[in-house]
């Protein structure tokens, strides 16, 4: 018994410099952590990238840390690691919505902030959540791009991913709105599923090609689809007679963008998402962002709107031959 | 009933159909989408001749799509390490040998049914893809695409390819042992037997030529674009299958011509394309093409029943 209180005593006292160094860190330099879905990933290696921006920029201390694989259990696993580390903010872009929620909700009765970026987790699990998008600005941002392209005249088709894709018939459904209201000269001619693989995309859009002769562009909302839909129109040899806009990711398409077949990938800027996810994460820490805000400060994004609990990280980016090349996810 | 009615009423469909399509939406046949598109189902049309030798040898094996996704992964890894075109299209058949391999021991030797075992192996692989690729889409380094040559060569290429396997398959079927094998291990695996047929040998050799052709079904795909998606391969099966049961294979074993599993590919591939074509909404192709599988299944009930015993 005895024995045993004296270890525990020295266990006490080996430990005490440490916890009292991390304390009067942590007094000065705010402790942020960053959950990755996925290590390996560009998309997230470029959050990461954005992340580091905006720690430097509000001296912040930055972990960073994720799945090799995007791994749930694994996300889990170094939240509680992050929990057992005290660190002040935890800032997380979840794997598994509902297997996540429950850790983070443990952090937050340890005292951690929690904000979420990219992917949700259940609303009562974080503060805020960063948001990449809205349905109405992907939607609308796909349209104008096209208009763009085509001097907002002629027939155009969308590629979709399936017919009972949720999230993108919301997007079609903006496209029409806006299409309906703001471009009267151009004619939605098709919308055909591709099952989110190229192969099909390449060969709806072979279809669509013959079937309507005088089709000025293709809208992909799927990113299987670009690729997909730009193949049909180079092997047709309609190379920048019939344009092609969609909804992806600049690797995939860069080929095809520097050789005039594709004109324009849209997508969110990804390393502002890591920024602003990072930015948030700390004012909510500093208690400058709190439950009711309409805005807050955004760092070099300026003032940012704060939507119930959601910040809207802002219009779409377009991918063309002239930036494409600076991003590499 | 004579022996090719299948055949017939498949090609009477289609032709009706390609007859439709020329007075009322002559577009289709421009040259360059129609080789586009004929081009596209030669990947299916490979597997579809592979899927019907393991029908009509009274097995099933649905793995084929997931079985294709990985030979066109692996030979794209291979591509982009820097093996010559011959090196990538060995290997792509060589991972077909060991995936069709692994299904024939566990169906011919370990005997577990094959709608079973290629389920198991179906996930294995897809989930294996996903864990290794994460969709990621893979970009194929130059001189893959069109085998390296021009596009209206390469097309012509993966076309003569296909066709030959499907008239060499056709002639096999009909001229060599093995085809008679097969044949008569579909019918009863027992009278096979004792005729003096390994039962055994012979579902082993249909996988492992299932593998193979899964293998090259895969080169073919790739070869048409510059990327390749690990789920390149989704839906196959269903596709190669239904066109196997549609040309007249009997999915009891047994029965069925290689000419029949083209025409019925070609039928069932011309569906959605007419749906653009005559400006019909999409959703009624998979509703039409499940019309096409159910009168097939249908007509090969009714002629089991007329048929004397």
């Amino acid at each position: 018994m005895k024995r045993k209180s004296f270890i525990t005593t020295l266990a006490l006292f080996a430990t005490l410099p440490f916890v009292s160094c991390s304390k009067s860190e942590s007094k000065g330099k705010l402790t942020i952590a960053l959950l990755l879905k996925s290590k390996g990933n560009q998309y997230f290696v470029t959050c990461e990238k954005g992340a580091r921006i905006a720690a430097a920029q509000i001296n912040a201390e930055l972990k960073v840390d994720g799945p090799i694989n995007s791994d749930p259990a694994k996300q889990n696993e170094i939240v509680e690691n992050w929990i057992t580390d005290g660190v002040d903010v935890i800032v997380a872009a979840c794997e598994n919505k509902d297997s996540i929620s429950t850790a983070l909700r443990k952090a937050r009765a340890a005292g951690i902030k929690v904000v979420t970026y990219d992917a949700d987790a259940q609303p009562d699990a974080r503060s805020f959540f960063v948001n990449q998008a809205t349905a109405q600005g992907i939607g609308e941002q796909l349209i104008d791009t096209a208009a763009t392209l085509t001097g907002s005249e002629g027939e155009f088709a969308i590629i979709t991913g399936t017919l009972t894709s949720a999230n993108l018939n919301e997007w079609i459904k903006h496209i029409k709105a806006r299409h309906a209201a703001k471009y009267p000269n151009m004619k939605l001619v098709d919308i055909k599923p591709c099952d989110d693989q190229k192969d099909k995309a390449q060969q709806e859009t072979t279809n669509l090609l013959s079937t309507y002769p005088d089709l000025k562009v293709i809208v992909s909302v799927t990113s299987p689809g670009v690729p997909g839909a730009a193949e049909a129109v180079k092997q047709a040899g309609k190379t920048g007679k019939v344009k092609v806009v969609g909804l992806g990711l600049p690797s995939e398409n860069n080929a095809y963008v520097k050789e005039g077949v594709t004109q324009g990938v849209i997508l969110w800027n990804v390393e502002n998402l890591g920024y602003l996810a990072i930015m948030a994460g700390a004012a909510v820490a500093k208690g400058d962002l709190v439950a009711g805000a309409t805005e807050f400060d955004g760092g070099k994004l300026g003032t940012m709107e704060v939507t119930g609990d959601q910040i809207i990280l802002g219009k779409p980016v377009v991918f063309t031959r002239e930036n494409i090349d600076q991003f590499k996810f | 009933m004579s022996r090719f009615s299948r055949e017939l009423t498949v090609a009477g469909a289609l032709g009706l159909l390609l007859l439709i399509l020329a007075v009322f939406a002559p577009n289709f046949y421009h040259l360059q989408p129609f080789i586009s598109r004929l081009t596209s189902q030669m990947p299916a049309l490979v597997a579809a001749v592979g899927i019907a030798l393991v029908i009509i040898s009274r097995q099933i094996d649905i793995s084929i799509g997931a079985q294709l996704s990985m030979c066109a992964i692996i030979a794209s890894v291979a591509a982009g390490s820097g093996l010559p075109l011959g090196a990538v299209i060995l290997t792509s058949m060589g991972a077909g040998v060991l995936m069709g391999a692994l299904n024939g021991v566990l169906v011919a030797w370990v005997g577990l049914p094959s709608i079973v075992v290629t389920l198991a192996t179906m996930v294995a692989w897809q989930e294996t893809l996903r864990l290794w690729q994460q969709g990621r889409m893979l970009a194929l380094p130059e001189g893959i695409q069109w085998f390296g040559l021009s596009q209206a060569a390469g097309q012509t290429a993966v076309i003569s390819v296909s066709l030959t396997i499907v008239i060499a398959a056709a002639w096999a079927m009909k001229n060599l042992a093995l085809g008679r094998f097969i044949y008569a291990v579909g019918s009863d695996a027992e009278a096979a037997r004792l005729a003096g047929i390994d039962p055994r040998r012979t579902t082993f050799g249909v996988f492992v030529l299932m593998g193979v052709l899964a293998g090259l079904a895969a080169v073919l795909n790739l070869v048409q674009s510059p990327q390749v998606q690990p789920n390149c391969g989704d839906g196959l099966e269903l596709k190669a299958i239904a066109a196997a049961v549609v040309g007249g294979v009997a999915i009891n074993g047994g029965r069925g011509t290689l000419w029949g599993v083209l025409l019925g590919l070609l039928l069932l591939a011309n569906v959605n394309p007419a749906l653009t074509h005559f400006h019909l909404p999409p959703y009624w192709e998979k509703a039409i093409q499940g019309l096409v599988i159910l009168l097939a299944v249908l007509a090969d009930g009714l002629g089991r029943r007329k048929r004397p015993r």
